[in-house]
């Protein structure tokens, strides 16, 4: 394999003036291409899922915690606050060594969509919290008035405002989702940061393949940003 | 080999107090040079300069969309081959600076921008130069207005010096010692729910003691007008 490599030279000059010379090797990246666009593909796929996951888990929450009921309340201000104020990394290892006391033993994959989408619910809770302030009491008493009942209010009448309202903040999530998915790596996941770290162990080239493996990232924080933007402008016209 | 146990001791726990200081070295340290850059990139992006303006606009982009962890990996390796292979501590907090410092420019340009134009205009009516406007204006107006969401940054700074455990930094911090001990006594749900403790108190502390900053600002105000 080597010896066919055309290496491309490329001669740094450090701030001693002295000539070093890196040999960047890129046909080794390509050739295995497609396990990293597959690994990118398993990064959208938990990304896209936690987010869907976190937004229903985080309505539900918001509601909780406007509601009469004390221990509504309780519940969804505990898990904004776990949620928020410990790692998303401790999540992870809370989901995926620390649930197997309850007998529960959850794969990596599962592991890291439960603890990202318990993460997204807590911050995406207070983002809709923000939102749901900006939209007038009015706007629910006059829902209700109309015959729907509290569910229908929510869904069809307040949550429509309050999406338009926290849509930058909301984008800004799905990127961190993205990024809190590579800490899948750690308990042995092959995302894309995973896959990375196994390919370069195999090839010895670190840096080629994490240079890839950034570009890569790059495009699907693209992607999502742009999806995103196209969402809203379907469903936010007018 | 009698000192081998299977249980937690109290040495285990010492580690573990030592990760919560290191990780609170490494917040400290990161956030005031990640809130320097930071600063200094924000500022920029308020230049008239569009090709800065672009400039700074990429590496802002470049590295918020990037995992921390594959920041890291790539920073030390980077180093290492422009010939100044680093000690992984060092590295690592080298790029959890650069990290922090791009949302750091976020809120110091949202701070910038949230200074009514009126208000610099009146200050240099005034005979204020371009430098005195920003420094006695544009400065302490903004830090109000931000100061929230910068102290949401350094929490969340915090939570992310865990990832430094990817290159083996050593001496290790909270999380990392966590891990240690729990590869030997095989317990992990009482020494993570230990940890996450830790964390949840030092995000708490900080979080009050900037309520009440906010707070008495938002009393002086007060009293001014």
């Amino acid at each position: 394999m080597g010896n066919k490599i055309d290496p491309v030279k490329w001669v740094i000059i450090n701030d001693f003036g002295i000539m070093l010379d890196y040999r960047f090797q890129w046909r080794v990246v390509f050739k295995h291409w497609p396990e990293l666009i597959q690994a990118g593909l398993l990064t959208l796929e938990i990304t896209v899922l936690s987010i869907v996951i976190g937004m229903a888990l985080a309505m539900a929450l918001a509601v909780c915690r406007k509601a009469e009921n004390p221990v509504a309340r309780w519940i969804a201000a505990t898990w904004v606050a776990l949620a928020r104020n410990t790692p998303a990394l401790l999540q992870i290892y809370m989901a995926y060594f620390g649930l197997g006391a309850f007998g529960l033993h959850l794969s990596p994959y599962t592991s890291v969509l439960a603890a990202i989408s318990f993460n997204n619910a807590g911050y995406l809770t207070e983002i809709l919290r923000g939102g749901m302030d900006s939209v007038s009491p009015a706007q629910h008493r006059a829902a209700r008035g109309l015959g729907m009942n509290r569910l229908q209010a929510y869904l069809y009448i307040i949550f429509p405002q309050v999406l338009r309202a926290v849509f930058l903040p909301v984008v800004n999530q799905i990127i961190w989702a993205m990024l809190g998915t590579s800490l899948g790596m750690i308990i042995g996941l092959q995302e894309l940061t995973g896959m990375t770290t196994f390919l370069q162990s195999q090839t010895f080239r670190p840096f080629e393949f994490y240079l890839a493996a950034a570009l890569i990232y790059l495009v699907i924080a693209k992607i999502a940003t742009t999806a995103a933007h196209l969402t809203a402008a379907r469903l936010f016209k007018g | 080999m009698q000192n081998l146990t299977l249980s937690f001791t109290f040495n285990d726990f010492l580690l573990m107090l030592r990760g919560a200081g290191i990780t609170f070295v490494l917040t400290i340290a990161s956030g005031a040079a990640g809130t320097l850059l930071g600063f200094l990139v924000g500022w920029g992006r308020s230049a008239p300069s569009r090709l800065l303006r672009h400039l700074l606009g990429a590496y802002i982009e470049v590295v918020r969309s990037v995992p921390l962890i594959i920041q890291f990996v790539l920073f030390n390796s980077f180093m290492a081959i422009v010939g100044h292979p680093m000690n992984p501590f060092v590295s690592g907090l080298l790029t959890l600076s650069i990290y922090i410092s791009a949302y750091v420019a976020e809120v110091v340009k949202a701070g910038i921008d949230s200074v009514p134009r009126r208000t610099r205009m009146a200050a240099r009516g005034l005979g204020m130069s371009y430098l005195q406007d920003f420094v006695h204006v544009v400065v302490p107006i903004g830090t109000r207005t931000v100061f929230p969401a910068w102290t949401g940054l350094m929490l969340g700074l915090m939570k992310d010096t865990s990832l430094i455990a990817v290159l083996g930094a050593s001496p290790p911090e909270l999380l990392r010692a966590s891990q240690i001990i729990i590869t030997r006594i095989q317990e992990p749900l009482m020494i993570l729910l230990g940890a996450g403790v830790f964390y949840f108190v030092m995000c708490a502390v900080i979080a009050a003691a900037s309520k009440r900053y906010e707070t008495r600002w938002r009393r002086e105000q007060e009293t001014w007008q």
